[in-house]
């Protein structure tokens, strides 16, 4: 077992269901956004819930499921900026945002900018990644830092992308069928160290 | 170097939210739309920004020149990007975290792709239509097909956020006001 993670006591609000937020995250329309529990969004993470589809009522703009990290080894630093929002376009002559929707034990990496339509359970995305307009990650892939992925991709179940459009090769390697287990065991490990210091 | 002075002149169909760093001399035309957690620098010389334009979350424009740093219209500026340049036109696009220094000015209609680092250590323009993408920083020309549509998803998703981003966020108003 690795050792914990201390973050101060003052710093995170603890909701019911054990989702830890940053009182120094950005979290825009609040209203808008669902938590699956035992998510963790860390310090300078701006979170998009205003930009909604136009029309009556509720909409859902974000949801994450359980065990999500958003902005993950940014929790002492503040000059991190990430960024959780929507994407848009036309359809019939209207705009609109688009939700999204992000499912469990997702580990977002610090400083990455995710617009994606949908990502799947047990992704993991590096640091300093762009993941583009209407992108859709499957199940149990891989983002490796500094990853550039344009607009409206499909990124396959079990793959590691890396790289950037106009660069090198975007897909890498098939990932063992064990992902699964592993992310799951990881990001569940993760969320037992991420520990309240009083003081 | 004397203290920035601030000013700030925002028309009053512009949104620009409360969240926003601004510093020294600015100039926000009607319509521009600011997102909660942009930057705007005016450090040395002021910035004068058009109308119907978007800058998006995080963004830094940022002015180090002492003359005027002018932008167009219609731009927009996603999120995380930095701009240094001395003037930019119309219409122009800059992706999410792209960097421009202020050796480059950018003229109209021209898009700067995703994490684009355009570092010229010489002066250069981009000529109207150029399209800037790869960590290499490549250049090419757009042939201009699909800008009507362009113009039309921008001025849609200007009056979008128009309407919808005062519902969520506190406004700022100019001193003027």
């Amino acid at each position: 077992m690795e050792p914990p993670i201390y973050y101060s006591k003052a710093e995170f609000i603890e909701t019911d269901t054990g989702n830890k937020v940053s009182r120094r995250a950005t979290i825009a329309g609040p209203q808008n956004i669902i938590l699956g529990g035992k998510t963790i969004i860390s310090s300078g993470a701006i979170i998009r819930g205003d930009l909604r589809r136009t029309g009556p009522g509720h909409a859902v703009v974000i949801s994450l499921g359980r065990y999500c990290l958003v902005g993950e080894g940014c929790v002492m630093s503040l000059s991190v900026t990430l960024s959780d929002r929507p994407p848009y376009k036309t359809y019939r002559g209207n705009f609109n945002y688009y939700p999204m929707k992000i499912g469990d034990h997702v580990h977002i990496g610090a400083n990455s900018v995710v617009e994606a339509a949908q990502i799947g359970n047990h992704v993991e995305i590096g640091k300093n990644c762009v993941i583009g307009k209407f992108t859709i990650i499957k199940d149990c892939a891989r983002i490796a830092d500094n990853t550039i992925i344009p607009p409206n991709t499909v990124v396959p179940a079990l793959s590691l992308f890396s790289g950037s459009p106009g660069g090198f090769c975007r897909f890498v390697e098939d990932l063992p069928e064990s992902t699964q287990e592993m992310v799951e065991a990881q990001t569940k490990q993760y969320y037992t160290r991420f520990q309240p210091l009083d003081r | 170097m004397p203290p920035i002075r601030d000013k700030f002149t925002i028309h009053s169909k512009a949104v620009v939210c409360q969240d926003v760093e601004l510093k020294g001399d600015i100039t926000i035309g009607s319509g521009t739309i600011v997102h909660p957690k942009a930057t705007i620098f005016a450090i040395a010389g002021p910035i004068i920004i058009g109308s119907g334009c978007i800058i998006e979350e995080s963004a830094i424009l940022v002015n180090r020149r002492k003359e005027v740093m002018r932008i167009g219209d219609d731009n927009l500026f996603e999120i995380g990007c930095r701009i240094e340049s001395p003037s930019v036109g119309n219409s122009n696009t800059i992706s999410t975290r792209a960097r421009v220094h202020h050796t480059v000015r950018i003229s109209s209609y021209c898009v700067v792709g995703a994490g684009v680092l355009l570092v010229p250590t010489e002066d250069q323009v981009l000529e109207d239509y150029t399209v800037v993408y790869g960590p290499a920083a490549e250049q090419r020309t757009w042939s201009g097909r699909g800008k009507v549509q362009e113009a039309d998803l921008r001025r849609k998703h200007a009056e979008y956020l128009r309407e919808m981003l005062p519902k969520f966020n506190r406004l700022r108003r100019g001193d003027g006001t």
